[in-house]
């Protein structure tokens, strides 16, 4: 996610242009006319789509006008059509006569001037009268009708819609086709579907769940504010107010990420006034302090520390930018390929492959020798439009990408354009491809320049402030200015905002692949970009309106890589989810019969680890890249059940409780063991960042750490090092030891967030040397997956109960699973 | 940027062309009816074509050009089999005559007519 522009632009370069039909979009200036009735205005084409009369006939009759102006641009220009001899407009009564002789044609009223004697004495021929409006349609010699293709592109309108929408403009002549199918304040939205009939309707689809979604998120975020916080002031090298403080973490959804904005406020006292600033989160701290870099550094009470406000600025960026790729989808024709539009809107296309001439070797320099699976993806890749690539946990999804892209840009299409939902994502593939010697710009948003990034070196800012060469003296010089006074003169902030643009265009231009997050590819830095080739990684975890924004560039070749396997896009408004947001593109493509090419060897889990998700996930394809010795773990005392076989199920019957805050759960039990299974690994030699604790509620999360904390038997340091989180934030991210607490307990509700098979997916798949497992399996046994995980360590004898340095062979009874799991 | 889409067969649902029809009718019906009503009187004739269209680069109206010129905008043309011929659009901007290029397919029966005529005047 990413918010925050400094400069304000425009989002969505396909604007609807005044001319476009209103009823399909066509906007070519030789196929639309104006009606010329000064309370309507409106430009139609001539095409008849799936109507009897064309779009501009089928509005004259339907509104009764009867005048219209051709298009500026059009063969005769901007021309009202009326009578050459009395001056009559009305285009039902009007046709062309042809001079006798000469080749000159004018257009003539049928009466009564067609029928005045005098006018065949002289030199025109009125026996061929030629009607303007013929079989229901404009000549089309004179408004040219649009060909196939456009018509392809255009919204497929129904008669039923145009009588709606012309009934609408009756009382509202501004109206809009997306009027039509707006809901109700209380309508549920209209769900996703699989396939539609024009981009028209999938904005009409989407646009209304991306409005859900941001409205929710700006109430979640704006109704954030704290009081009474303490600050600790510190200066950054950039040396620019750096505020800390911790934000205290409610047990809800929001989790403040570098780049968000706050806006920081004091009250006043005596001593001081009312003051307040806004600035972006640089870093959040281990202790859970929140790093706030303030935009403005004069006034700052330093000499302050408590009684502090904070709210969030919430930033519609990402949304806006999320809307203007749909509609630009839409309206613009060099958005996508034509091949790629029908195929993303589930038309049937006639399959095309990419010709292309093809590398004789397939990996790439500076990385890994890829593997069959991986030559055999990345051949097929290059062949094909739209490919996708499931990457299973830890089968070299970025090495792939990576080669991917190396490939496609030593094609000589123009720049690639590299995308994927986290800015982690995209700084990991970035530096992969930019090891193959490709030039590589890390595009990151204006608001996350500050935040530090393992890929400093290829990131844009960082390129500009570093290209030191005498012409761009000037900027250094203004850079330095503005860095030593905090602000410039504003004759010289022109000039420095001026040189700033042209050296960030340069270098992006000279670079072979940009990299940069899904709603990085809209910012107005790229706005006049061209990608032919793109690739979105993660792209499972982006929605649809989020995919689309780097594809509108003038995508013709893209490959998705993703797993429909692991978890899916976060949507945090029930009602946008429940209408299938959540459904990512490459999901969607899935359903539509696209084969995704499954990279079929792991390299990250032990053999006996990987086992149980290959079966279940990947219908067994998944093969082991590693060996069992490869996954030793030589010198680590621990308790295994069976040696060999580094996993068990720890069964725990102690209770569930509601937290503190009365939306989340703990486990006290499970706590207190997962700190006697953290402390035996700690005491075996396990070093603290090899250790993952993963739990689903934030409420086990705050109090496993406490409990470690307070109770951990070894050094307080040690446990603080251990990273407890979410299954959701460790998706991507592996541990050499995983320790997984799930936490629900009781007889008759759900297992809630387990009961997704992805989550369970993504948490069985991050531990590279060893896994345990602690839950209660009369619970969980229910659930048709976990009855199969829990039958799969019971045949093993992972199965384990008793004190940790006494484990036995558990006898508990697994309840019958209750509904199919498809 | 080829591509080819199997296209469901649109059918325009008789009903509503039927509807349709009736409306277009009714409106060309009244139309008709206003003029008769509204222009009693004769309208008076302003139809002289004026005589600086054939000026300009172009020869005159029988194609008996300067040679080595191809008659390109003018209607007897048919050895060049273009499927298309060139005509001037005379219309009116305020009281001023201006004169626009267009293409009229050949088989129009507006190009027909004078074709004809114009092969029987060379004939003569
Ligand atoms: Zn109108
Ligand atoms: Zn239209
Ligand atoms: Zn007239």
């Amino acid at each position: 996610e990413e918010t925050g522009d400094d400069d304000s632009y425009e989002f969505g370069k396909g604007d609807f242009t005044e001319h476009a039909c209103r009823y399909c979009g066509v906007q070519n200036p030789a196929c639309v006319v104006r009606c010329n009735v000064p309370s309507c205005r409106k430009w139609f084409c001539n095409s008849r789509g799936s109507t009897s009369g064309s779009h501009i006939v089928n509005h004259l009759v339907r509104a009764k006008h009867k005048e219209v102006c051709l298009h500026k641009d059009s063969p005769l220009g901007e021309t009202i059509l009326e009578c050459y001899n009395c001056g009559c407009r009305n285009v039902f009564l009007l046709g062309f006569i042809s001079a006798k002789a000469e080749s000159v044609v004018v257009l003539l009223c049928r009466e009564p001037c067609l029928n005045v004697n005098a006018l065949k004495d002289m030199n025109w021929d009125l026996s061929q009268w030629c009607p303007l409006i013929d079989d229901r349609c404009f000549l089309q010699w004179l408004v040219k009708v649009p060909s196939e293709q456009e018509q392809l592109r255009a919204r497929q309108i129904s008669a039923q819609q145009i009588n709606k929408v012309e009934e609408l403009w009756k009382s509202n002549p501004d109206a809009t086709l997306e009027d039509l199918e707006k809901p109700g304040v209380d309508d549920e939205p209209q769900p996703v579907v699989l396939k539609y009939e024009d981009a028209y309707q999938y904005q009409n689809v989407f646009a209304p769940l991306i409005k859900l979604e941001a409205d929710y998120d700006k109430m979640m975020k704006e109704s954030q504010s704290k009081d009474n916080l303490t600050i600790r002031w510190d200066i950054g090298l950039n040396k620019k107010r750096i505020a800390y403080f911790v934000f205290p973490k409610e047990d809800n959804e929001l989790r403040l990420v570098p780049g968000d904005e706050l806006r920081l406020r004091y009250s006043g006292d005596a001593a001081h006034p009312a003051w307040q600033s806004v600035g972006h989160v640089v870093k959040l701290t281990a202790q859970e302090e929140v790093a706030l870099e303030l935009r403005a550094s004069q006034g700052v009470p330093v000499d302050v520390n408590h009684g502090f406000s904070v709210d969030f600025v919430w930033k519609s960026t990402s949304f806006d930018r999320m809307q203007g790729a749909m509609k630009t989808f839409a309206v613009d024709e060099t958005s996508v390929s034509g091949y790629i539009y029908h195929h993303l809107l589930g038309h049937e296309v006639e399959v095309q492959m990419v010709r292309n001439a093809l590398p004789r070797r397939f990996g790439a320099p500076g990385l890994p020798e890829l593997n069959a699976s991986q030559v055999f993806a990345v051949k097929s890749v290059l062949q094909k439009p739209i490919s996708l690539i499931q990457g299973p946990p830890g089968t070299g999804k970025t090495v792939t990408s990576a080669a991917i892209v190396y490939h496609m840009a030593k094609q000589g299409q123009g720049q690639v354009l590299v995308c994927a939902p986290s800015n982690v994502a995209v700084d990991q593939l970035a530096e992969k491809i930019s090891a193959t010697g490709l030039k590589v710009v890390r595009l990151c948003a204006k608001s996350r320049e500050a935040v530090s990034s393992p890929v400093e070196h290829l990131t844009l800012h960082y390129q500009v402030r570093h290209l030191d060469t005498s012409e761009k003296s000037e900027l250094h010089k203004l850079q330095q200015l503005k860095d030593e006074q905090g602000e410039l003169s504003s004759s010289d902030e022109k000039k420095y905002k001026a040189l700033k643009r042209a050296t960030e265009r340069e270098i992006s231009q000279s670079a072979d692949v940009i990299c940069c997050t899904c709603v990085g590819a809209g910012d107005p830095r790229l706005a006049n970009f061209r990608f032919r080739q793109v690739l979105i990684d993660e792209s499972t975890q982006s929605t649809e309106p989020e995919c689309l924004i780097p594809l509108v560039l003038g995508v013709k070749q893209v490959v998705l890589v993703g797993d429909h396997c692991q978890l899916g896009p976060v949507i945090m408004c029930k009602k946008a989810a429940r209408a299938g947001l959540a459904q990512s593109l490459f999901e969607r493509l899935v359903l539509l019969g696209v084969k995704p090419i499954r990279l079929q060897v792991q390299y990250r889990m032990h053999p006996s680890l990987s086992e149980f998700p290959s079966n279940s996930f990947y219908e067994g394809t998944l093969q082991n890249g590693v060996t069992i010795n490869e996954r030793q773990s030589t010198g680590i005392d621990f308790p295994w059940p069976v040696p060999n076989r580094p996993m068990f199920f720890y069964v725990q019957m102690g209770q569930e409780e509601i937290s503190a805050s009365g939306t989340s759960y703990l486990n006290r039990t499970e706590a207190a063991n997962v700190e006697k299974i953290v402390t035996t690994f700690l005491k075996s030699g396990v070093i603290p960042s090899q250790i993952g604790v993963i739990t689903p509620y934030e409420g086990q999360r705050a109090y496993i750490v406490n409990y470690m904390s307070r109770n951990g038997a070894l050094r307080q340091q040690l446990y603080k090092e251990i990273e407890v989180a979410s299954v959701d934030s460790f998706q991507g991210r592996e541990k050499d030891y995983i320790i997984l607490s799930c936490v629900r307990s009781n007889e008759h509700q759900g297992i809630g967030f387990l009961n997704d098979p992805r989550r369970l997916n993504v948490a069985l798949t991050r531990a590279r040397y060893g896994i345990v497992i602690l839950g209660n399996p009369k619970v969980l046994s229910k659930q048709p997956l976990w009855n199969g995980l829990l039958t799969h360590y019971k045949e093993h004898e992972c199965l384990v109960e008793g004190p940790l340095n006494n484990l036995k062979q558990s006898m508990v009874q697994f309840q019958k699973p209750k509904k199919i799991y498809n | 940027d080829e591509v080819r889409v199997r296209q469901k067969i649109t059918k325009v649902d008789p009903l509503e062309e039927a509807d349709f029809d009736r409306e277009f009718r009714a409106l060309m019906q009244e139309s008709l009816e206003s003029r008769k009503l509204e222009l009693r009187a004769r309208p008076t004739l302003n139809m002289m074509i004026p005589m600086n269209i054939f000026e300009g680069p172009t020869k005159d109206h029988h194609g008996r050009g300067v040679e080595g010129e191809s008659g390109d905008d003018t209607l007897d043309e048919e050895a060049g089999g273009s499927k298309e011929v060139r005509v001037k659009v005379l219309v009116k901007r305020g009281s001023k005559q201006q004169t626009k290029e267009m293409f009229i397919p050949r088989d129009s029966s507006l190009v027909q007519s004078t074709k004809q005529k114009e092969a029987a005047e060379l004939e003569e």
